[in-house]
């Protein structure tokens, strides 16, 4: 049996780990285009805050291809899938046999429209590589411009503010993290980053960068001139599957998969960024492009290829950091649209240091916020993952003192 | 292999397991000089208050495929092949809160800890007492247990023993359940404490 795999992100890791644990001779071919061993990539942001060394980001061997006895066909990127021959064409031509396959292709960063986007020291977070080039272009660098407040520019953000940066960042909606939080966790957030020197521009985009070979001055849309002598684009990411035949593999914004994350072609999976499942707490299908979620995604990919069926009950958006003084735990819808049937319960949200926010749709938690005190929050994410009826007052989940013996009862 | 089983419904909430724990996780590894200790060492079992204010310790399970295991950005988790316990590696730790997100039980805490690197806050948890064990000592958890709500034994032991106590509760010349007579009038003087205050 050929396994390949495409992609070498902890998606195609983990798969290949399970393919190898219930298959001992099975052929594993793996195609990625970083060279770099397997590695963490929430973990660049770390390096990025200077929190973390360059070298702690390896979480495998770097004899991770030999010890698993796994073909790497690494530094290129896949072109095409050839469905009906059952073969991978790859950058350089090369074609690979297969008979199962997993698209674990990953994201690649949102482009941004502006001119001047070739000068130096502008960058996206998207791998080793990047931040390994933003260590280097941080000394000398006193002034910063981030372009979006979704994850990956308040990790930006965070980062160069950490190392002393003077960082401004420009957002469309009033709060970073718009997609994760709601309003009230988003101002307590944006508060301890300004508290901390961050300054904002709400509703403002760039519309040029200007520089002599490197870059200097951001310019936006409405004619004010940033100085800066580094730049980081964190508008978010999209599935890369442009190489994917869209006529022969059902896709959306990602790759559509089943249950089993097949996709609609027999013998063919996707998991990580790449694919599109269900989310558990909205109940549609939806991308969610996190590594954790990936992680799990792969191995079940991997169990399914290797032929002992596992089913998939679904993702669930979920993000914990770190900012300063606040501890921040979001998982599942925490935002929905009002009036859709949500019933919301919160704490006051009086205390700057302190705040706790459920979703509730009929007798289940479809999303939760939390800020400080967040070891709870495992407990929350099971009970919307599980889809658990909850049958205590919604009001004792974000009680100080709520622990897992209450749910015994 | 012994492990530690837990028998919430005759946990009183004392809390010694929880002075017990910090203490063998202490540098001192002695309750008085332990206190004096910084940073100061803490428990990895919790005793929380469940609905009717009756006791519940809550310790890490070392889950099989563990969750935190799976999240863990840095790699710093893994299972100890010999005993199969759940290890978090103090050094690899980034504490990025990942594993909170992961676990289930809520049994993991952020601090910085006598047996980790200094200065640095890092992901704490049960470790079965893994260096108890090496010297032939139990968990310290269920040595000072006075209830037997901890108990170090097969799980194959615990598993039959409670089962027959299920079966013998059903049968029509049903024995009295098997909870100690001080421990099933605490529980019940707490909650009909509970119910007098609600109502």
């Amino acid at each position: 049996m050929k396994h390949v795999i495409i992609g070498n992100g902890i998606a195609g890791v983990t798969a290949s780990e399970a393919i190898r644990m219930l298959n001992g001779t099975a052929d594993i071919t793996m195609i990625g285009d970083e060279i770099f061993p397997p590695y963490s990539r929430p973990m660049i942001s770390h390096v990025l805050d200077g929190s973390q060394p360059h070298d702690k980001l390896p979480i495998r061997s770097e004899h991770f291809y030999d010890d698993l006895k796994i073909t790497p066909l690494l530094g290129q990127r896949a072109r095409g899938i050839d469905v009906d021959n059952r073969q991978v064409e790859l950058a350089d031509g090369t074609r690979v046999d297969f008979d199962r396959l997993l698209i674990a292709a990953g994201a690649d960063p949102r482009p941004t429209q502006a001119e001047g986007l070739d000068l130096k020291n502008i960058f996206y977070l998207r791998t080793q590589d990047h931040v390994k080039q933003q260590t280097t272009a941080l000394a000398g660098a006193r002034r910063a411009v981030v372009l979006g407040g979704g994850l990956v520019g308040f990790k930006a953000a965070y980062g160069l503010l950490k190392r002393g940066l003077s960082v401004t960042m420009l957002i469309t909606s009033g709060y970073p993290l718009s997609m994760q939080v709601d309003a009230t966790a988003g101002r307590m957030i944006l508060n301890e980053l300004v508290c901390h020197g961050l300054k904002v521009e709400v509703g403002v985009s760039v519309r040029a960068f200007e520089g002599n070979g490197t870059v200097r001055v951001a310019v936006t849309d409405t004619g004010t001139r940033l100085p800066c002598e580094i730049v980081i684009i964190g508008k978010g990411v999209l599935p890369a599957r442009d190489f994917i035949p869209k006529d022969k593999i059902d896709a959306d914004l990602g790759v559509l998969v089943d249950d089993h994350l097949q996709t609609s072609v027999p013998g063919i999976y996707a998991a990580g960024d790449v694919a599109e499942s269900v989310d558990i707490a909205r109940d549609c299908r939806w991308v969610n492009a996190l590594w954790p979620e990936a992680a799990g995604q792969g191995r079940v990919a991997g169990l399914n290829m290797a032929g002992r069926p596992v089913a998939y009950p679904g993702s669930l958006s979920r993000n914990v950091m770190r900012v300063f003084g606040l501890d921040v735990l979001t998982v599942g819808n925490a935002d929905p649209i009002e009036d859709a049937g949500y019933r919301v319960v919160r704490s006051s949200g009086a205390d700057r240091h302190f705040y706790r926010r459920l979703v509730l749709k009929e007798d289940r938690l479809v999303g939760a916020v939390m800020i400080n005190g967040i070891e709870q929050g495992g407990v929350l994410r099971a009970l919307i993952e599980n889809r658990t009826p909850i049958r205590l007052p919604p009001e004792t989940l974000i009680a100080p003192g709520f622990n897992f013996g209450q749910l015994l009862y | 292999m012994k492990q530690v089983v837990v028998h919430p419904e005759r946990c009183v909430g004392c809390m010694q397991c929880m002075l017990a724990c910090a203490t063998a996780h202490s540098r001192s590894l002695m309750l008085f000089a332990a206190v004096q200790e910084t940073p100061q060492p803490k428990a990895r079992i919790h005793v929380g208050a469940g609905c009717f204010n009756e006791g519940f310790p809550n310790r890490c399970r070392h889950c099989d495929p563990a969750p935190c295991q799976m999240a863990c950005l840095a790699g710093a988790i893994y299972r100890s092949d010999s005993t199969g316990t759940v290890m978090i590696n103090p050094d690899r730790c980034i504490n990025c809160a990942s594993c909170a997100m992961a676990c289930p039980y809520g049994v993991i805490r952020f601090h910085e800890d006598p047996l980790g690197p200094a200065g640095h806050a890092i992901a704490v948890k049960c470790d079965n007492c893994s260096a108890r064990v090496a010297k032939g000592q139990i968990p310290a958890c269920v040595e000072i247990c006075k209830a037997g709500a901890l108990t170090y034994e097969e799980m194959d032991t615990a598993m039959r023993r409670k089962n027959r106590a299920v079966a013998r509760s059903m049968s029509t010349d049903a024995d009295p359940p098997v909870m100690p007579a001080g421990v099933a009038l605490l529980k019940s003087i707490k909650q009909s404490e509970l119910q007098l205050s609600g109502s």
